[in-house]
Protein backbone atom coordinates (compact mmCIF):
# COMPACT_ATOMS: atom_id res chain seq x y z
CA UNK A 1 0.00 0.00 0.00
CA UNK A 2 1.39 3.71 -0.45
CA UNK A 3 1.71 4.05 3.08
CA UNK A 4 4.00 1.29 3.22
CA UNK A 5 6.29 2.03 0.08
CA UNK A 6 6.46 6.32 0.77
CA UNK A 7 7.66 5.17 4.51
CA UNK A 8 10.24 2.75 2.65
CA UNK A 9 11.83 5.07 0.66
CA UNK A 10 12.35 7.94 3.14
CA UNK A 11 13.17 6.06 6.77
CA UNK A 12 16.85 5.29 7.16
CA UNK A 13 16.84 2.14 8.98
CA UNK A 14 17.55 1.48 12.69
CA UNK A 15 20.51 -0.46 13.86
CA UNK A 16 19.96 -4.20 12.94
CA UNK A 17 17.66 -2.76 10.11
CA UNK A 18 18.59 -5.78 7.82
CA UNK A 19 16.04 -7.98 9.41
CA UNK A 20 13.58 -4.99 9.73
CA UNK A 21 11.64 -6.10 6.73
CA UNK A 22 11.28 -9.37 8.11
CA UNK A 23 10.30 -8.57 11.31
CA UNK A 24 7.64 -6.07 10.32
CA UNK A 25 5.85 -8.74 7.97
CA UNK A 26 5.89 -10.81 11.04
CA UNK A 27 4.61 -7.97 13.27
CA UNK A 28 1.90 -7.20 10.64
CA UNK A 29 0.93 -10.59 10.53
CA UNK A 30 0.36 -11.08 15.02
CA UNK A 31 -0.26 -7.45 15.85
CA UNK A 32 -3.96 -7.45 15.89
CA UNK A 33 -4.23 -10.80 17.44
CA UNK A 34 -1.93 -10.19 20.39
CA UNK A 35 -3.22 -6.68 21.08
CA UNK A 36 -6.52 -8.48 21.01
CA UNK A 37 -5.42 -10.54 23.76
CA UNK A 38 -4.35 -7.93 25.93
CA UNK A 39 -7.45 -6.12 25.04
CA UNK A 40 -9.16 -9.33 26.35
CA UNK A 41 -7.21 -9.01 29.63
CA UNK A 42 -7.51 -5.09 30.13
CA UNK A 43 -10.53 -3.97 28.29
CA UNK A 44 -8.72 -0.69 27.42
CA UNK A 45 -7.54 -0.36 24.04
CA UNK A 46 -4.93 2.04 24.83
CA UNK A 47 -3.17 -0.19 27.84
CA UNK A 48 -3.52 -3.31 25.03
CA UNK A 49 -1.56 -1.19 22.94
CA UNK A 50 1.02 -0.25 25.06
CA UNK A 51 1.40 -4.42 26.04
CA UNK A 52 1.52 -4.85 22.55
CA UNK A 53 4.55 -2.61 21.89
CA UNK A 54 6.28 -3.84 24.55
CA UNK A 55 5.53 -7.71 23.21
CA UNK A 56 6.96 -6.83 19.99
CA UNK A 57 9.67 -5.19 21.29
CA UNK A 58 11.51 -8.06 23.26
CA UNK A 59 10.24 -10.66 20.60
CA UNK A 60 12.69 -8.15 18.14
CA UNK A 61 15.57 -8.59 20.37
CA UNK A 62 14.49 -12.54 21.82
CA UNK A 63 14.38 -13.89 18.09
CA UNK A 64 16.63 -12.43 15.75
CA UNK A 65 15.71 -13.14 12.64
CA UNK A 66 13.91 -16.30 12.98
CA UNK A 67 10.00 -15.71 13.69
CA UNK A 68 8.51 -19.14 12.97
CA UNK A 69 8.92 -19.61 16.88
CA UNK A 70 7.99 -16.30 17.84
CA UNK A 71 4.41 -16.18 16.90
CA UNK A 72 2.78 -18.15 19.95
CA UNK A 73 5.48 -16.30 22.65
CA UNK A 74 3.64 -13.10 21.75
CA UNK A 75 0.85 -14.02 22.05
CA UNK A 76 1.79 -15.78 25.56
CA UNK A 77 4.05 -12.95 26.56
CA UNK A 78 0.95 -10.43 26.01
CA UNK A 79 -1.65 -12.57 28.34
CA UNK A 80 1.30 -12.38 31.08
CA UNK A 81 1.98 -8.69 30.68
CA UNK A 82 -1.74 -8.10 30.58
CA UNK A 83 -2.18 -9.48 33.37
CA UNK A 84 1.11 -8.47 35.03
CA UNK A 85 -0.31 -4.92 34.45
CA UNK A 86 -3.67 -5.79 35.60
CA UNK A 87 -2.47 -7.37 39.25
CA UNK A 88 0.06 -4.55 39.57
CA UNK A 89 -2.39 -1.76 38.85
CA UNK A 90 -4.19 -4.24 41.36
CA UNK A 91 -1.91 -3.91 43.78
CA UNK A 92 -0.95 0.04 43.61
CA UNK A 93 -4.59 0.92 44.15
CA UNK A 94 -7.50 -1.23 43.79
CA UNK A 95 -9.81 1.85 43.71
CA UNK A 96 -7.87 3.54 40.86
CA UNK A 97 -8.02 0.11 38.86
CA UNK A 98 -11.95 0.31 39.08
CA UNK A 99 -11.88 3.31 37.95
CA UNK A 100 -9.93 2.68 34.89
CA UNK A 101 -11.71 0.17 34.03
CA UNK A 102 -15.13 1.52 34.28
CA UNK A 103 -14.20 4.65 32.42
CA UNK A 104 -16.51 7.23 32.49
CA UNK A 105 -19.85 7.72 33.63
CA UNK A 106 -21.84 5.34 31.42
CA UNK A 107 -24.71 7.52 28.97
CA UNK A 108 -27.03 4.39 28.59
CA UNK A 109 -28.53 1.71 31.21
CA UNK A 110 -27.39 -1.85 29.07
CA UNK A 111 -23.75 0.14 28.63
CA UNK A 112 -23.51 0.68 32.46
CA UNK A 113 -24.57 -3.24 33.07
CA UNK A 114 -21.93 -4.29 30.55
CA UNK A 115 -19.42 -2.38 31.97
CA UNK A 116 -19.85 -3.24 35.13
CA UNK A 117 -19.58 -6.86 33.89
CA UNK A 118 -16.42 -6.26 32.34
CA UNK A 119 -14.66 -4.23 35.39
CA UNK A 120 -15.91 -7.00 37.44
CA UNK A 121 -14.32 -9.43 35.39
CA UNK A 122 -10.86 -7.54 35.80
CA UNK A 123 -11.22 -7.94 39.30
CA UNK A 124 -11.14 -11.85 39.07
CA UNK A 125 -8.83 -12.69 36.76
CA UNK A 126 -6.72 -10.78 38.91
CA UNK A 127 -7.76 -13.15 41.75
CA UNK A 128 -7.91 -16.09 39.62
CA UNK A 129 -4.37 -18.31 39.73
CA UNK A 130 -2.12 -17.10 36.90
CA UNK A 131 -2.56 -20.21 34.94
CA UNK A 132 -6.11 -20.13 34.99
CA UNK A 133 -6.48 -16.88 34.09
CA UNK A 134 -4.22 -17.04 31.02
CA UNK A 135 -5.70 -20.27 29.86
CA UNK A 136 -9.29 -18.26 30.08
CA UNK A 137 -7.72 -15.41 27.98
CA UNK A 138 -6.03 -17.75 25.54
CA UNK A 139 -9.10 -20.04 24.69
CA UNK A 140 -11.27 -17.22 24.47
CA UNK A 141 -8.83 -15.05 22.31
CA UNK A 142 -8.89 -17.89 19.79
CA UNK A 143 -5.79 -19.99 20.74
CA UNK A 144 -6.46 -23.99 19.53
CA UNK A 145 -6.23 -26.27 22.08
CA UNK A 146 -2.57 -27.13 20.91
CA UNK A 147 -1.21 -23.56 20.47
CA UNK A 148 -2.21 -23.40 24.42
CA UNK A 149 -0.34 -26.55 25.52
CA UNK A 150 2.71 -25.32 23.69
CA UNK A 151 2.37 -22.34 25.35
CA UNK A 152 2.04 -23.82 28.84
CA UNK A 153 4.30 -26.58 28.17
CA UNK A 154 1.48 -29.22 28.81
CA UNK A 155 0.33 -32.31 26.57
CA UNK A 156 -2.70 -30.58 24.23
CA UNK A 157 -5.21 -33.92 26.21
CA UNK A 158 -4.66 -31.65 29.36
CA UNK A 159 -5.67 -28.13 28.15
CA UNK A 160 -9.57 -29.26 28.41
CA UNK A 161 -8.94 -30.08 32.12
CA UNK A 162 -7.05 -26.82 32.72
CA UNK A 163 -9.66 -24.48 31.20
CA UNK A 164 -12.65 -26.26 33.02
CA UNK A 165 -11.12 -25.93 36.06
CA UNK A 166 -10.51 -22.32 34.84
CA UNK A 167 -14.23 -21.65 34.31
CA UNK A 168 -15.78 -23.60 37.08
CA UNK A 169 -13.62 -21.23 39.12
CA UNK A 170 -14.28 -18.00 37.03
CA UNK A 171 -18.22 -18.86 37.39
CA UNK A 172 -17.32 -19.47 41.28
CA UNK A 173 -15.59 -16.13 41.36
CA UNK A 174 -17.99 -14.16 39.56
CA UNK A 175 -20.88 -15.87 42.14
CA UNK A 176 -18.92 -14.68 45.07
CA UNK A 177 -18.65 -10.86 43.74
CA UNK A 178 -22.42 -10.90 42.73
CA UNK A 179 -23.03 -11.83 46.01
CA UNK A 180 -21.07 -10.04 48.27
CA UNK B 1 -16.62 -47.46 30.30
CA UNK B 2 -15.79 -45.01 32.91
CA UNK B 3 -17.14 -41.71 32.91
CA UNK B 4 -15.62 -39.24 30.97
CA UNK B 5 -13.26 -36.89 32.85
CA UNK B 6 -14.53 -32.64 32.78
CA UNK B 7 -11.38 -32.35 30.43
CA UNK B 8 -12.86 -34.37 27.33
CA UNK B 9 -16.03 -33.07 28.46
CA UNK B 10 -14.73 -29.85 27.81
CA UNK B 11 -12.71 -30.29 24.63
CA UNK B 12 -15.56 -32.00 23.60
CA UNK B 13 -17.42 -28.29 22.59
CA UNK B 14 -14.50 -26.88 21.28
CA UNK B 15 -12.61 -29.39 19.24
CA UNK B 16 -14.79 -32.57 18.56
CA UNK B 17 -12.82 -34.06 15.62
CA UNK B 18 -10.16 -34.61 18.42
CA UNK B 19 -12.02 -36.38 21.16
CA UNK B 20 -12.53 -40.51 20.03
CA UNK B 21 -15.91 -41.38 19.23
CA UNK B 22 -16.35 -44.01 21.73
CA UNK B 23 -16.67 -40.76 24.13
CA UNK B 24 -18.88 -39.26 21.54
CA UNK B 25 -21.18 -42.42 21.95
CA UNK B 26 -20.59 -42.68 25.95
CA UNK B 27 -21.80 -38.66 26.87
CA UNK B 28 -25.29 -39.11 24.24
CA UNK B 29 -26.00 -42.42 26.37
CA UNK B 30 -25.12 -41.34 30.12
CA UNK B 31 -27.86 -39.04 31.81
CA UNK B 32 -24.63 -38.24 34.25
CA UNK B 33 -22.15 -37.05 31.49
CA UNK B 34 -24.77 -35.23 29.48
CA UNK B 35 -25.58 -33.55 32.74
CA UNK B 36 -22.17 -32.58 33.44
CA UNK B 37 -21.32 -31.65 30.10
CA UNK B 38 -24.53 -29.09 30.31
CA UNK B 39 -23.64 -28.02 33.59
CA UNK B 40 -19.76 -27.26 31.85
CA UNK B 41 -21.12 -25.59 28.81
CA UNK B 42 -23.00 -23.11 31.12
CA UNK B 43 -19.67 -21.96 32.82
CA UNK B 44 -17.70 -21.89 28.73
CA UNK B 45 -20.98 -19.54 27.71
CA UNK B 46 -20.18 -17.87 30.80
CA UNK B 47 -16.79 -16.93 30.53
CA UNK B 48 -17.33 -16.77 26.10
CA UNK B 49 -19.85 -13.95 26.89
CA UNK B 50 -17.67 -11.91 29.60
CA UNK B 51 -14.25 -12.50 27.24
CA UNK B 52 -15.61 -12.15 23.89
CA UNK B 53 -16.57 -8.67 24.34
CA UNK B 54 -16.84 -6.55 21.12
CA UNK B 55 -13.63 -4.37 20.44
CA UNK B 56 -12.58 -2.18 18.08
CA UNK B 57 -9.89 -2.92 15.26
CA UNK B 58 -6.34 -2.17 16.49
CA UNK B 59 -4.31 -0.28 13.28
CA UNK B 60 -1.55 -1.89 12.25
CA UNK B 61 -0.15 0.74 10.45
CA UNK B 62 0.08 3.39 13.49
CA UNK B 63 1.34 0.29 15.80
CA UNK B 64 4.24 -0.35 13.57
CA UNK B 65 4.82 3.33 13.16
CA UNK B 66 5.35 3.63 16.56
CA UNK B 67 7.10 0.63 17.54
CA UNK B 68 9.93 1.30 14.21
CA UNK B 69 9.74 4.96 16.32
CA UNK B 70 11.10 2.91 19.43
CA UNK B 71 13.77 1.30 17.51
CA UNK B 72 14.95 4.04 15.76
CA UNK B 73 15.20 6.05 19.18
CA UNK B 74 16.66 2.99 21.50
CA UNK B 75 18.12 0.46 19.42
CA UNK B 76 20.17 -0.88 22.34
CA UNK B 77 18.46 -0.64 25.35
CA UNK B 78 17.01 -3.92 26.85
CA UNK B 79 13.36 -4.70 26.80
CA UNK B 80 13.57 -4.47 30.59
CA UNK B 81 14.34 -1.51 31.08
CA UNK B 82 12.76 0.18 28.88
CA UNK B 83 10.66 3.33 29.31
CA UNK B 84 6.83 2.43 28.59
CA UNK B 85 6.27 4.10 24.88
CA UNK B 86 4.29 7.06 24.90
CA UNK B 87 1.07 6.89 22.82
CA UNK B 88 -0.92 9.31 20.78
CA UNK B 89 -3.24 9.56 23.70
CA UNK B 90 -0.74 10.21 26.38
CA UNK B 91 1.71 13.37 25.17
CA UNK B 92 -0.42 15.74 27.08
CA UNK B 93 -2.93 16.76 29.67
CA UNK B 94 -6.39 15.50 28.93
CA UNK B 95 -8.86 18.05 26.70
CA UNK B 96 -10.17 21.05 28.25
CA UNK B 97 -14.07 21.00 28.97
CA UNK B 98 -15.69 22.95 25.80
CA UNK B 99 -19.06 23.67 24.65
CA UNK B 100 -19.92 21.09 21.98
CA UNK B 101 -20.51 23.97 19.90
CA UNK B 102 -17.68 25.22 20.30
CA UNK B 103 -16.07 22.12 19.93
CA UNK B 104 -17.67 21.61 16.45
CA UNK B 105 -16.15 24.64 15.36
CA UNK B 106 -12.76 23.26 16.83
CA UNK B 107 -12.92 20.50 15.24
CA UNK B 108 -14.54 21.61 11.64
CA UNK B 109 -11.56 23.84 11.75
CA UNK B 110 -9.18 21.80 12.55
CA UNK B 111 -9.99 19.61 9.60
CA UNK B 112 -10.22 22.34 7.49
CA UNK B 113 -7.05 23.92 8.47
CA UNK B 114 -4.92 21.09 8.47
CA UNK B 115 -6.50 20.13 5.83
CA UNK B 116 -5.14 23.30 4.71
CA UNK B 117 -1.64 23.13 6.09
CA UNK B 118 -0.95 19.96 4.71
CA UNK B 119 -2.89 21.24 0.87
CA UNK B 120 -1.39 24.57 0.87
CA UNK B 121 2.44 22.90 1.92
CA UNK B 122 2.38 19.36 0.38
CA UNK B 123 0.42 18.95 -2.51
CA UNK B 124 -0.63 20.46 -6.29
CA UNK B 125 -3.61 18.97 -6.60
CA UNK B 126 -5.20 17.54 -3.41
CA UNK B 127 -8.13 15.52 -3.32
CA UNK B 128 -8.47 13.51 -0.12
CA UNK B 129 -10.24 9.89 -0.39
CA UNK B 130 -9.76 8.87 3.54
CA UNK B 131 -8.85 10.63 6.65
CA UNK B 132 -5.55 9.21 8.68
CA UNK B 133 -4.92 10.97 12.59
CA UNK B 134 -1.96 13.34 13.23
CA UNK B 135 -1.02 13.63 16.26
CA UNK B 136 -0.47 17.57 17.48
CA UNK B 137 1.26 18.96 20.43
CA UNK B 138 0.67 22.28 21.95
CA UNK B 139 4.43 22.63 21.16
CA UNK B 140 3.96 21.22 17.56
CA UNK B 141 1.55 24.06 17.14
CA UNK B 142 3.81 26.80 18.04
CA UNK B 143 6.75 25.27 16.40
CA UNK B 144 4.60 25.69 13.39
CA UNK B 145 3.24 29.64 14.34
CA UNK B 146 6.83 30.41 14.80
CA UNK B 147 8.37 28.70 11.21
CA UNK B 148 5.20 30.23 9.06
CA UNK B 149 6.16 33.77 10.39
CA UNK B 150 2.19 34.76 12.33
CA UNK B 151 3.30 35.16 15.46
CA UNK B 152 0.29 36.38 17.34
CA UNK B 153 -1.45 37.54 14.45
CA UNK B 154 -2.83 34.43 13.04
CA UNK B 155 -2.49 31.10 15.40
CA UNK B 156 -3.42 27.89 13.59
CA UNK B 157 -6.97 28.15 15.06
CA UNK B 158 -8.89 29.65 12.08
CA UNK B 159 -9.09 33.11 10.52
CA UNK B 160 -10.62 35.55 12.63
CA UNK B 161 -12.79 37.63 9.65
CA UNK B 162 -15.28 36.13 7.15
CA UNK B 163 -12.33 36.90 4.74
CA UNK B 164 -9.54 39.08 4.04
CA UNK B 165 -5.30 38.64 3.65
CA UNK B 166 -2.24 38.03 5.83
CA UNK B 167 1.03 37.79 5.14
CA UNK B 168 3.71 35.05 6.70
CA UNK B 169 7.32 34.35 6.13
CA UNK B 170 7.25 32.82 2.79
CA UNK B 171 4.36 35.03 1.35
CA UNK B 172 0.87 35.69 1.96
CA UNK B 173 -2.46 33.94 2.57
CA UNK B 174 -5.53 35.55 1.24
CA UNK B 175 -8.86 34.24 1.85
CA UNK B 176 -12.81 34.34 1.92
CA UNK B 177 -15.90 32.66 3.57
CA UNK B 178 -19.44 33.52 4.33
CA UNK B 179 -20.44 33.57 8.11
CA UNK B 180 -21.57 29.96 9.56
CA UNK B 181 -25.61 30.80 10.23
CA UNK B 182 -28.58 28.84 11.31
CA UNK B 183 -31.08 27.28 8.44
CA UNK B 184 -34.93 27.09 9.40
CA UNK B 185 -35.07 23.48 8.77
CA UNK B 186 -32.74 20.23 7.59
CA UNK B 187 -34.26 20.88 3.84
CA UNK B 188 -33.60 24.46 3.77
CA UNK B 189 -29.91 23.60 4.95
CA UNK B 190 -29.56 20.97 2.71
CA UNK B 191 -31.10 23.10 -0.31
CA UNK B 192 -28.42 25.71 0.38
CA UNK B 193 -25.30 23.00 0.77
CA UNK B 194 -26.16 21.54 -1.94
CA UNK B 195 -26.42 17.63 -0.76
CA UNK B 196 -28.51 15.36 1.00
CA UNK B 197 -28.36 15.80 5.11
CA UNK B 198 -28.49 12.38 6.70
CA UNK B 199 -29.57 12.06 10.35
CA UNK B 200 -29.77 9.11 12.53
CA UNK B 201 -32.57 7.55 13.04
CA UNK B 202 -32.03 6.16 16.23
CA UNK B 203 -29.93 8.13 19.39
CA UNK B 204 -28.13 7.33 21.96
CA UNK B 205 -29.87 8.05 25.43
CA UNK B 206 -29.55 11.09 26.79
CA UNK B 207 -29.50 12.96 23.64
CA UNK B 208 -32.76 15.07 22.45
CA UNK B 209 -34.20 16.36 19.37
CA UNK B 210 -32.45 17.98 16.89
CA UNK B 211 -32.22 21.90 17.89
CA UNK B 212 -30.47 23.94 15.38
CA UNK B 213 -29.12 23.55 11.80
CA UNK B 214 -26.11 25.43 10.91
CA UNK B 215 -24.85 26.32 7.69
CA UNK B 216 -21.08 26.89 7.30
CA UNK B 217 -20.75 28.41 3.34
CA UNK B 218 -18.05 27.22 1.04
CA UNK B 219 -14.66 28.71 1.89
CA UNK B 220 -11.76 29.37 0.17
CA UNK B 221 -8.23 29.81 0.48
CA UNK B 222 -4.97 30.71 -1.55
CA UNK B 223 -1.38 31.23 -0.24
CA UNK B 224 1.12 32.43 -2.77
CA UNK B 225 4.38 32.08 -2.41
CA UNK B 226 7.06 35.18 -2.29
CA UNK B 227 10.96 34.86 -3.54
CA UNK B 228 11.97 34.18 0.18
CA UNK B 229 10.27 30.19 -0.34
CA UNK B 230 13.20 29.74 -2.96
CA UNK B 231 12.11 27.31 -5.83
CA UNK B 232 8.44 27.44 -4.75
CA UNK B 233 8.57 31.57 -5.11
CA UNK B 234 6.05 32.60 -7.71
CA UNK B 235 3.44 29.35 -7.36
CA UNK B 236 0.45 29.76 -5.08
CA UNK B 237 -1.73 27.24 -3.74
CA UNK B 238 -5.83 27.38 -3.83
CA UNK B 239 -7.80 25.41 -1.10
CA UNK B 240 -11.53 25.15 -1.44
CA UNK B 241 -13.31 23.82 1.71
CA UNK B 242 -17.24 22.86 2.54
CA UNK B 243 -19.97 23.81 2.29
CA UNK B 244 -20.51 22.15 5.78
CA UNK B 245 -24.10 21.75 7.32
CA UNK B 246 -23.98 20.47 11.08
CA UNK B 247 -26.93 19.43 12.60
CA UNK B 248 -26.64 19.96 17.06
CA UNK B 249 -28.87 18.04 19.34
CA UNK B 250 -30.42 18.97 22.52
CA UNK B 251 -30.40 17.31 25.20
CA UNK B 252 -33.27 14.50 26.38
CA UNK B 253 -34.35 16.36 29.70
CA UNK B 254 -36.33 19.00 29.11
CA UNK B 255 -34.77 21.93 30.63
CA UNK B 256 -31.34 21.41 29.69
CA UNK B 257 -29.60 23.34 27.17
CA UNK B 258 -26.42 21.41 27.17
CA UNK B 259 -25.87 20.28 23.43
CA UNK B 260 -25.24 16.81 23.37
CA UNK B 261 -24.52 15.48 19.55
CA UNK B 262 -23.46 17.34 16.74
CA UNK B 263 -23.90 15.71 13.30
CA UNK B 264 -21.52 16.98 10.81
CA UNK B 265 -21.71 16.76 7.11
CA UNK B 266 -18.90 18.78 4.43
CA UNK B 267 -17.87 18.02 0.49
CA UNK B 268 -14.12 17.35 1.02
CA UNK B 269 -11.24 19.83 0.86
CA UNK B 270 -9.45 19.99 -2.13
CA UNK B 271 -6.49 21.93 -3.24
CA UNK B 272 -4.77 23.45 -6.77
CA UNK B 273 -1.22 24.20 -6.94
CA UNK B 274 0.43 25.83 -9.88
CA UNK B 275 4.18 26.53 -10.38
CA UNK B 276 5.52 24.02 -8.09
CA UNK B 277 5.55 20.46 -8.09
CA UNK B 278 4.56 18.09 -5.03
CA UNK B 279 8.33 16.89 -4.68
CA UNK B 280 9.61 20.63 -4.24
CA UNK B 281 6.69 22.01 -1.89
CA UNK B 282 7.45 18.85 0.10
CA UNK B 283 11.00 18.83 0.05
CA UNK B 284 11.43 22.77 1.13
CA UNK B 285 8.71 22.95 4.07
CA UNK B 286 9.90 19.68 5.49
CA UNK B 287 13.49 20.32 5.11
CA UNK B 288 12.68 23.95 7.17
CA UNK B 289 14.40 24.07 10.71
CA UNK B 290 12.19 24.64 13.36
CA UNK B 291 9.68 21.97 12.11
CA UNK B 292 9.44 19.64 15.54
CA UNK B 293 11.29 16.23 14.02
CA UNK B 294 8.55 14.11 15.29
CA UNK B 295 5.70 16.14 13.03
CA UNK B 296 7.93 15.75 10.17
CA UNK B 297 8.04 11.74 10.94
CA UNK B 298 3.84 11.73 11.71
CA UNK B 299 3.34 13.59 8.01
CA UNK B 300 5.45 10.95 6.42
CA UNK B 301 3.68 8.20 7.81
CA UNK B 302 0.23 9.60 6.59
CA UNK B 303 1.30 8.58 3.30
CA UNK B 304 0.34 9.86 0.05
CA UNK B 305 -0.78 13.19 0.98
CA UNK B 306 -2.66 13.85 -2.02
CA UNK B 307 -5.69 11.46 -0.91
CA UNK B 308 -4.67 11.64 3.19
CA UNK B 309 -6.87 14.34 4.55
CA UNK B 310 -4.77 14.57 8.24
CA UNK B 311 -7.41 14.70 11.07
CA UNK B 312 -5.49 16.74 14.29
CA UNK B 313 -5.57 14.69 17.29
CA UNK B 314 -5.16 17.20 20.20
CA UNK B 315 -2.57 16.30 23.34
CA UNK B 316 -4.97 13.86 25.45
CA UNK B 317 -7.14 12.83 23.35
CA UNK B 318 -6.97 9.22 22.14
CA UNK B 319 -7.03 7.66 18.75
CA UNK B 320 -8.52 4.47 17.34
CA UNK B 321 -9.17 3.95 13.60
CA UNK B 322 -12.15 2.15 12.74
CA UNK B 323 -14.54 1.50 9.81
CA UNK B 324 -17.59 3.10 9.10
CA UNK B 325 -19.92 1.58 6.83
CA UNK B 326 -16.74 0.25 5.47
CA UNK B 327 -14.98 3.28 5.02
CA UNK B 328 -12.18 4.30 6.85
CA UNK B 329 -12.26 6.72 10.02
CA UNK B 330 -10.82 8.14 12.76
CA UNK B 331 -11.69 7.94 16.41
CA UNK B 332 -10.67 10.38 19.37
CA UNK B 333 -12.18 10.37 22.67
CA UNK B 334 -10.98 12.85 25.79
CA UNK B 335 -8.89 10.52 28.33
CA UNK B 336 -12.41 9.83 30.16
CA UNK B 337 -14.19 8.39 27.19
CA UNK B 338 -16.89 11.15 27.94
CA UNK B 339 -16.66 13.18 24.77
CA UNK B 340 -15.88 11.92 22.01
CA UNK B 341 -15.89 12.27 17.88
CA UNK B 342 -15.58 10.15 14.61
CA UNK B 343 -14.85 11.33 11.48
CA UNK B 344 -14.52 9.73 8.08
CA UNK B 345 -15.08 10.07 4.34
CA UNK B 346 -17.70 8.05 2.26
CA UNK B 347 -17.16 6.96 -1.12
CA UNK B 348 -19.05 10.17 -2.49
CA UNK B 349 -16.39 12.38 -1.25
CA UNK B 350 -18.33 13.50 1.30
CA UNK B 351 -16.84 14.43 5.08
CA UNK B 352 -18.77 13.11 8.14
CA UNK B 353 -18.25 13.89 11.91
CA UNK B 354 -20.07 12.96 14.62
CA UNK B 355 -19.05 14.56 17.95
CA UNK B 356 -20.68 14.37 21.59
CA UNK B 357 -20.45 14.50 25.03
CA UNK B 358 -20.90 10.79 24.17
CA UNK B 359 -18.66 7.54 24.90
CA UNK B 360 -16.85 6.31 21.87
CA UNK B 361 -19.54 3.11 21.11
CA UNK B 362 -22.53 5.94 21.57
CA UNK B 363 -20.66 7.92 18.53
CA UNK B 364 -20.04 4.51 16.90
CA UNK B 365 -23.50 3.84 16.86
CA UNK B 366 -24.84 7.30 15.76
CA UNK B 367 -22.22 6.93 12.73
CA UNK B 368 -22.77 3.85 11.29
CA UNK B 369 -26.51 5.29 10.86
CA UNK B 370 -25.16 7.62 8.63
CA UNK B 371 -22.52 5.56 6.63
Amino acid sequence: MGLQARRDERWDRPEGGSRLPEFEVFFRAHYRAVARLAHNVLGDFQAAQDVAQEVFLAAYRRFPGDYEQAAGWVRVAAVHSALNVLRGDRRRDKRQLLVQMVGSPPSVEDTVIEREARAELRRVLARLPRRSAAVLVMRHGGMSYVEIAEALGVKAGHVGTLLRRAESALRKEIDRETHS
Amino acid sequence: MRHIPDGVLRRLDDEPLAVPDKVIDHVSACERCGARRAEIARDTELAARLLSAPQLVHDTDIAWARLRRELHRRPDEEPGRRRRPTSVGRRGTRLPRVSLRTGMVIAALGIVLAGSAVAASLTTVFAPTHVAPLSLSQSDLQSITAFMGLGDRRPLGGFATPSGSTTFRFGTITWSSGPAHPAPSRAAAAAEAGFPVSLPARLPAGVGAVRQFIVQPRANATVKFNSTAASLGGSSVTLDAGPAVVAEYSGATSGTDVPTLGVATMRRPTALSSGASLSQIEAFLLGQPGIPAQLVEEVRLLGDLRTTLPVPVPPGASVHSVQVAGWPGVVLADSSNAAAAVVWEDGRGMLHVVAGLLDTRDVLNVADQLG
